[in-house]
């Protein structure tokens, strides 16, 4: 599938804002099923200076300042992107959980020493005991660790309600967990910490979703928005990613901006202003076939 | 002052014994004794400074220790940070008797010190690099990948081959048998070292005879190192670079050391809302513009230096430092990220790391640690629980975790049901049998021992400091990693064997040096701190001025015009927010407590922002901030006025606890006014001092002839004395009128004669003056608005015809003088706001854009 991204983002303050820095995960990553094209970032007002690098997880990062004062921002950033599917894992093929565990604890392989940082706390996911118990019920001893996460993505989805107005992106994952709703960026955080608590390794992945769903199939629920989902690493069969929102698995309608511990890592747009006031924001996110567009 | 003795005069004053102070000095058994060996006599190298103090006996020795606390109480070197007035009031427990150490005993400490840094620094370059230590296996990764100070956005960040850890500090114990443990290492910011520094002052000044006699390694060579390892830390390797020391800011507990470290450095002290990065250049914002920064002492947590990166809250922090450090435009010492060494789970791992990475054993061991984050050290650590110190095996600063105090507190169950819980997140250390040292109370007392001792590198000179921070505790409790409550300190003396080198901080002789008269480079926030005391300061003084003059009406015989007097007075206070509005309205008072007992409480109501006591408070607060830009006079002024102001200990404050209170802080008001005129220099942080004290002198004015004027009270007379009386000018007007009081004198007096610094007048000849100094575009052809806003105000007053506004006063029509100090009133604000607006406005707190959580 081939997809041209265009997601703005506005910000207007109150008050003039003579200074702001800022640090975007907004560029596609690159990937064996994912290539990106034509990355453009589009900021008003001009910035004094635009620099982009890798960031710790090697994802695509930009940088740039306002030195101007300005009562308002807006980001924009398009690109296209060509997904192709991944290899198709079947999941009673996959490898025992508990040996996925054992794995990650012992092979000193590049990959799985590398997957094996996504099995431990950060500050945003903080494992707790109800969670592992929660979990239990979806990896009974020697189940095939992809059927175990298909499982418990499904009852997420089922036992959770979407609600956009019930968090904000600091609702920690115990509240989510007890109050039972939340929008994408929660359940995703409340799948890898279920988890973690069993040992796996799972990271929180940030990207879009196709706007217009191809004909006959329901439209995905965070397809306005910059959307986030997670994926597993299942040993041999790699990393598989999962979308707790919809219950469905990453597929080409998923579009890849960058991945790590939880939201914070690979938050799409982070600033620093001086002054301001209040602010508010809008976001806009259009993925749609490039046909469309032209 | 002490008269010095020479060596050869000393004659004993006292029939005491060779080993006399110490006579009655009784170790625990089973420690080490610092100054006594087993066999109960004095160790060899302390017998020297023993001789010495029995020289000039016990007496001089207690009365030399009076004199040097009060040093320390004068100069208020408190541990205790400004979040609040309470903070401050801890005293700093410096002990007489300086640990002394032996320099070949303390060149052991030393290698093994420099072993460590050099260790502790290739591991940091590691994990903050290639992490090969991970990669083959020789660190479990858990160890990388469970620790929260392990701060991503800082991976990669320098050329691996730049020295990360500049300065490091170790805690060390002595064990039974004499030999020196680590407790632990410290390599985020190590803090201590000012008050190292302190000691040594104290100490060395109290005993300056027995300090060159025992020929005690000087302080100094290590602060030359710490400031060419930070000068050579410059992008550029300029011949003077601007270094600033980097705080956490007066609400934090370091504060004071930051503060008197930058100043005994000579850099500037910083908090992050002074720095600026402009295309990745990292500026100091100052009065003049931004001015590029060299090199940063860094004192505040890596978690909290850059926001952007790493999303902190706090508020501290440049948002951009990291890019700045990683394209090589700025130096920071410690490196970003450098406290992940610092915790106990590495302590594990030290003994291996150094036989792997410098095929070397350590000189020191480090005391026995185990990480609960591998199965071997769970199950011993699970099997000897109640033998082993138990503690979170990272240290997170400035994060909430379990703290040491509240594990110990745990049942054993609980305890392990913890641990197993999560494993990678605690560890365990052996208890540790800490020496002894006498500490000077009546008698000398054994307390605990633990010692900071420090060192600094370039990454190629390893300099430690021949000195150390020595900590007590009468308990042998494990001690907290910071400094706390309850313990002492002293002053560590390595006795050299022969004689020692003077060093100071002096510039070397030669050193061609460019003559500067400083100028712009102030810190807007600095600025704005002076223009704040400079206002408080005098608000204080125009209140302490009414008080005084209310006080002496209130109490004692009544004077015949008091009834005229007191009710103008209250009004006074009143709208100064000193006492209940309805003390100043005639019918209201009845129904109030009297007066006279009221207002010796209400002065000291901290509940009440615009109380005395809360201007005081105000007063130390901000003073306590730029202390490190005014002198040591001015903050003992300072230190002065808030000491004395305090409500009596015992009974209640009377109104000639008042009168007396008031009399002596307006001869410290006068001291600081004196001492900032003849003392300071005419910089920017002078003139803003200067325009926050004229423009508040010129509201006071105005607020009281207001309200002794206006409505013209019915009898004059005795109003006229009360007003110059407070106005600071009734010796001019009976030299000038004798007992004659007209309104227009008295109205020329304190608003327009430009010759009397109480007069109006004179507070704007002087608001224009500063103004006029503020650095600003010469080439603009216009009058900025403050230069304007200061001239009106003076030209109004000059233009104003005394004589014909008193006459008409007098006879009822108050229209012009309340026109005239409306318009003031209005237009004082006015300049005050141009001024901030144009000048201090970048001080200007930053913070986040909210997040847009994805859908």
């Amino acid at each position: 599938m081939n997809y041209h991204i265009t997601h703005t983002t506005k910000y207007m303050y109150s008050e003039a804002v003579p200074v702001c820095h800022n640090l975007v995960h907004l560029a596609p990553r690159t990937l064996p099923n994912q290539v990106p094209d034509k990355f453009r970032l589009l900021i008003h007002p001009e910035p004094y200076s635009v620099s982009y690098g890798k960031d710790y997880f090697g994802n695509d990062v930009s940088y740039f300042s306002i030195y101007q004062t300005h009562r308002g921002l807006t980001v924009t950033a398009t690109s296209d992107v060509a997904v192709s599917a991944a290899p198709e894992v079947v999941p009673d093929d996959t490898a025992p959980w508990e040996q996925v565990a054992a794995q990650l604890k012992t092979d000193r392989a590049v990959e799985v020493l590398d997957a094996y940082q996504y099995v431990f706390d950060s500050s945003s996911i903080q494992r707790f005991p109800e969670l592992a118990e929660y979990v239990k019920p979806s990896f009974p001893a020697g189940r095939p660790i992809l059927a175990g996460v298909i499982d418990l993505t499904a009852r997420i989805y089922n036992d959770f309600t979407y609600d956009p107005r019930a968090t904000t992106v600091h609702t920690p994952i115990r509240e989510v967990f007890e109050q039972r709703h939340g929008v994408c960026q929660d359940f995703a955080h409340l799948q890898i910490g279920c988890l973690r608590s069993i040992g796996l390794a799972a990271r929180y992945v940030s990207g879009y979703l196709r706007t217009e769903p191809p004909p006959g199939k329901p439209r995905l629920v965070g397809s306005d928005a910059s959307h986030a989902w997670l994926a597993v690493y299942c040993g041999e069969a790699g990393w598989v990613g999962i979308d707790p929102t919809n219950n469905v698995l990453a597929s080409t309608d998923h579009i890849t901006i960058g991945w790590g511990r939880e939201y914070n890592d690979v938050c799409p747009i982070q600033g620093i202003i001086i002054g301001g006031g209040e602010h508010r924001m809008s976001v806009e996110v259009d993925v749609v076939p490039p046909e469309v567009t032209s | 002052m002490v008269q010095l003795q020479e060596p050869n005069d000393i004659v004993p004053t006292s029939p005491l014994s060779v080993n006399g102070l110490i006579q009655n000095y009784a170790p625990p058994a089973g420690a080490y004794d610092e100054f006594i060996a087993a066999n109960g006599t004095p160790r060899t190298h302390t017998r020297g400074f023993l001789d010495s103090i029995n020289g000039i006996g016990r007496e001089e020795f207690a009365r030399r220790w009076q004199q040097a606390q009060r040093t320390v109480q004068a100069n208020d070197f408190a541990f205790g940070g400004y979040a609040t007035p309470e903070d401050k009031l801890r005293p700093w427990e410096l002990d007489a008797i300086p640990l002394m150490i032996s320099a070949a005993e303390w060149d052991k400490v030393s290698a093994a010190l420099t072993q460590r840094a050099r260790l502790l620094n290739l591991v940091l370059q590691d994990l903050y690099g290639e992490q090969t230590l991970v990669k083959q296996g020789l660190l479990p990764p858990e160890l990388l990948y469970a620790h929260p100070g392990f701060l991503r956005p800082y991976h990669g960040q320098l050329n691996p081959s730049r020295h990360m850890l500049h300065f490091y500090a170790a805690d060390l114990a002595r064990s039974p048998n004499g030999e020196w443990w680590i407790l632990a290492d410290r390599t985020e910011a190590p803090s201590g070292l000012g008050y190292a520094l302190e000691n040594r002052i104290v100490v060395s000044r109290m005993l300056p005879d027995i300090f060159h006699r025992c020929q005690v390694e000087r302080l100094a060579p290590f602060f030359i190192a710490a400031q060419e390892t930070l000068h050579g830390l410059a992008p550029q390797h300029t011949e003077n670079p601007r270094v600033v020391l980097l705080s956490h800011g007066p609400t934090s507990l370091n504060y004071f050391e930051d503060s008197y470290l930058a100043r005994y450095l000579e850099y500037t002290l910083v908090e992050g809302g002074d720095l600026a990065v402009r295309n990745d250049q990292v500026m100091l914002k100052t009065l003049g513009g931004l001015l590029p920064v060299d090199v940063i002492l860094r004192r505040q947590n890596s978690s909290d230096c850059d926001p952007l990166e790493l999303g902190s809250k706090s508020g501290l922090g440049i948002a951009g430092l990291r890019q700045s450090t990683r394209n090589g435009a700025v130096g920071v010492a410690n490196a970003l990220g450098s406290g992940l060494v610092e915790s106990v789970a590495f302590m594990a791992f030290m003994p291996r790391l150094c036989q792997l990475l410098l095929g070397e054993k350590l000189l020191i061991p480090g005391v026995a640690s185990w990480w609960c984050g591998q199965p071997d050290g769970l199950a011993h650590v699970l099997k000897n629980l109640d033998n082993l110190i138990i503690q979170p095996a990272f240290r997170n600063r400035g994060k909430d975790g379990p703290t040491r105090e509240a594990l110990a507190q745990m049942s054993s169950t609980e305890l392990a049901n913890t641990i197993k819980a999560n494993p990678v997140q605690f560890a365990a250390q052996e208890k540790v049998a800490r020496s002894t040292v006498p500490i000077w109370r009546r008698d000398l007392n054994p307390a605990y021992l633990a010692l900071r001792s420090y060192l600094v590198t370039d990454g190629e000179k390893y300099t430690v400091m021949q000195g150390a921070l020595a900590r007590t505790s009468s308990a042998l409790d494990p001690l907290e990693l910071s400094v706390r409550k309850g313990e002492g300190s002293k002053d560590v003396w390595i006795l050299a064997d022969g004689p020692v080198d003077q060093v100071t901080l002096l510039e070397e002789p030669g050193r061609a040096i460019t003559l500067r008269r400083s100028g712009a480079e102030l810190p807007s926030r600095t600025a704005d701190n002076f223009f704040w005391l400079g206002r408080q300061m005098e608000r204080a003084e125009a209140t302490a001025r009414l008080l005084r003059s209310a006080a002496s009406r209130l109490s004692g015989e009544t004077r015949s015009t008091s009834d005229v007097e007191v009710p103008v007075l209250l009004r006074c206070l009143a709208d100064q927010g000193q006492i209940e509005p309805g003390y100043a309205i005639n019918k209201m008072r009845g129904q109030l407590p009297a007066i006279e007992y009221d207002l010796p409480t209400a002065v000291f109501d901290s509940s009440q922002p615009s109380c005395l006591r809360s201007i005081l408070d105000e007063v130390y607060r901000l003073g306590a901030i730029v202390r490190d830009r005014i002198s040591l006079d001015t903050w003992r002024i300072i230190h002065g006025i808030d000491e004395d102001f305090r409500p009596a200990e015992h009974g209640t404050t009377t109104l000639s606890d008042l009168l007396a209170m008031t009399d002596e802080l307006i001869a410290k008001f006068s001291a600081f006014s004196g001492v900032i005129m003849e003392s300071m220099t005419r910089t920017q942080a002078f003139h803003f001092l200067e325009l926050g004290r004229r423009l508040e002198r010129s509201l006071q004015i105005i607020s009281l002839v207001k309200n002794c004027f206006i409505p013209m009270p019915e009898f004059p007379g005795p109003i006229f004395g009360t007003v110059l009386e407070v106005a600071d000018s009734l010796m001019t007007y009976r030299a000038r009128y004798l007992a004659n009081r007209q309104l227009a004198a008295v109205l020329d007096l304190v608003l327009t004669d430009e010759t009397n610094p109480r007069a109006l007048a004179f507070q704007f000849v002087q608001l224009v003056e500063h103004v006029e100094q503020l650095p600003r575009d010469q080439t603009s052809p216009d009058y900025a608005a403050e230069q304007r806003l200061a001239m009106s105000l003076l030209h109004s007053v000059r233009l104003m015809d005394i004589q014909a506004i008193a006459e008409v006063h007098a006879l009822g029509d108050h229209e012009p003088l309340e026109r005239l100090t409306a318009e003031w009133e209005s237009q004082l604000p006015k300049l005050a706001e141009a001024i901030s607006h144009r000048y201090l406005v970048h001080a200007a707190p930053s913070h986040q854009l909210a997040d847009i959580s994805p859908q």
